[in-house]
């Protein structure tokens, strides 16, 4: 298990950083997810071996946000 | 072939329009000049405008950020009575089943949300109160509440980043909890999603809150915190029954009409602020004297209760406010100020020279005589109603 931070500058309020945690329920291999609106991050812990970068970059794309490693 | 289909009123559409014109009506007579709950006029036009403020801008506001949580709620809700009705062999569409099953728990969720802000309310207010609320230290919240709102205006106009400090963010477990809390089906769960509601407060309610606090008092924290959240019950539940059907550009549009909407009330609360101590950089301190035809001294009075001093000045006290709004007098030299209030209810009736530290509860008819020490020529004293809102000025010649 790794901790990565992305950055995630196109949040606009905390419900926001609700919808990028709600991604630690569908996302496989996601432990935790810890978003703030107020740094405009999300700090990500997960299981490298079943998820890549590139898929939590596409799955912040599908929540409508651009998320970018720190 | 034909189908036979009933032509039936969708409930969730009976619903909606009983509790729009069950909120009206409450509000209207909870808030009528002569109900004991409204109090006098001035908490009347209070409570009025945070129930407006509700029903105009906060129910977008709220749905923002709470909406979601909702949403996502119904929707795990109708996915396990969609799920239920397959496996019992019933042909429903999906649609059909979250129209009829979502008015209720929306319902519940409202009337528990309410609940809780109205308690919210009640303990702002009472924190208040332990505050010396003196004008001074009542200007001071008004100023902090206006730039508060207009901080929060400007992050929802995306203004700069730096902005976003202006919103109340909880804890991620707050948040968390909050959100596995919305996965529950059962009838409770609407109604504690609709009480944590108070851990993430939309702009517009923080801002409320804020003037909750700035009450002083916990039955008027409640009732304006009831005001507010009632109000913003009937737009809540429209749009979030309608809420697939709106589009992402529509709901961009909605929250830009809510941020202008709390810039204005911010840059109100914030004049306020700065009449109560006296500011002379208030909007109306400020243009009061491009009206020149406002300005007169000792004007006629208004059928007096009591001899006026000779040496003195008038100023009618009015429920619309004061009359004139700028005075006249001799500099170097000690003069009396004769207020006379006639059938006044208003907040014009809680008079305050800030400069003086002068603070006086007038009578709704009669005449306070006030001393006024002597001031230097050129100078100016203002004089405004506790909430800021009614002023005049004394200039010194």
């Amino acid at each position: 298990m790794i901790k990565k931070t992305f950055k995630v500058e196109d949040m606009t309020c905390t419900n926001c950083a609700m919808k990028l945690e709600s991604l630690e329920d569908t996302l496989e291999g996601v432990r935790e997810i810890n978003a703030s609106y107020h740094k405009l991050e999300m700090v990500i812990e997960y299981d490298e071996s079943k998820l890549s970068d590139e898929q939590i970059v596409a799955a912040v794309k599908k929540k409508g946000y651009t998320a970018v490693v720190k | 072939m034909t189908k036979n289909r009933k032509q039936s009123i969708d409930p969730v559409v009976i619903v909606t329009i009983g509790v729009v014109f069950l909120a009206i009506a409450m509000a209207l007579i909870a808030f009528s000049s002569g109900s004991s709950i409204a109090g006098d006029a001035s908490t009347t036009s209070q409570l009025m405008v945070a129930f407006i403020t509700g029903l105009t801008t906060g129910g977008l506001s709220c749905l923002a950020v709470q909406g979601g949580l909702l949403a996502s709620s119904l929707a795990h809700q109708i996915e396990q009575d969609y799920v239920g009705q397959v496996a019992s062999g019933k042909n429903m569409k999906k649609t059909t089943v979250s129209h009829t099953s979502s008015a209720f728990p929306i319902l519940l969720f409202l009337i528990s949300k309410i609940v809780a802000y109205t308690l919210l309310g009640a303990l702002l207010g009472l924190v208040g109160s332990y505050l010396t609320l003196s004008p001074m230290t009542r200007a001071m919240l008004m100023i902090l509440i206006g730039v508060f709102m207009i901080g929060n205006a400007l992050r929802m106009f995306n203004v700069h980043p730096i902005f976003r400090f202006f919103s109340i963010e909880p804890p991620s477990f707050i948040k968390r909890y909050i959100r596995k809390t919305a996965k529950g089906t059962d009838t409770a769960t609407p109604v504690f999603l609709g009480a944590l509601t108070v851990l993430i407060p939309c702009g517009v309610t923080q801002a409320m809150m804020a003037t909750a606090l700035g009450t002083g008092s916990a039955g008027m924290g409640a009732a304006l915190m009831f005001a507010f959240t009632l109000g913003t019950s009937p737009v809540f539940f429209v749009i979030a029954y309608l809420t697939t059907e709106l589009g992402s550009k529509l709901e961009k549009f909605f929250m830009r009409f809510v941020a202008v909407l709390v810039l204005i009330l911010g840059f109100v609360t914030l004049d306020g602020g700065l009449n109560l101590i006296g500011s002379p950089l208030s909007f109306q301190n400020l243009t009061r004297n491009w009206f020149p035809s406002q300005s007169e001294s000792n004007s006629v009075a208004v059928s007096p209760q009591q001899p006026i001093s000779a040496d003195g000045l008038i100023l009618n006290v009015n429920n619309d406010g004061y009359f004139p709004t700028t005075l006249k007098a001799q500099a170097g030299k000690d003069f009396t100020l004769n207020l006379i209030t006639n059938e006044t209810y208003s907040c014009a009736r809680d008079f305050v020279i800030p400069a003086l530290d002068y603070y006086e509860l007038l009578p709704d008819t009669g005449t306070v005589q006030v001393n006024i020490p002597a001031q230097e020529k050129g100078s100016t004293l203002f004089f405004t109603c506790s909430m800021g809102m009614y002023t005049g000025q004394i200039v010194f010649e």
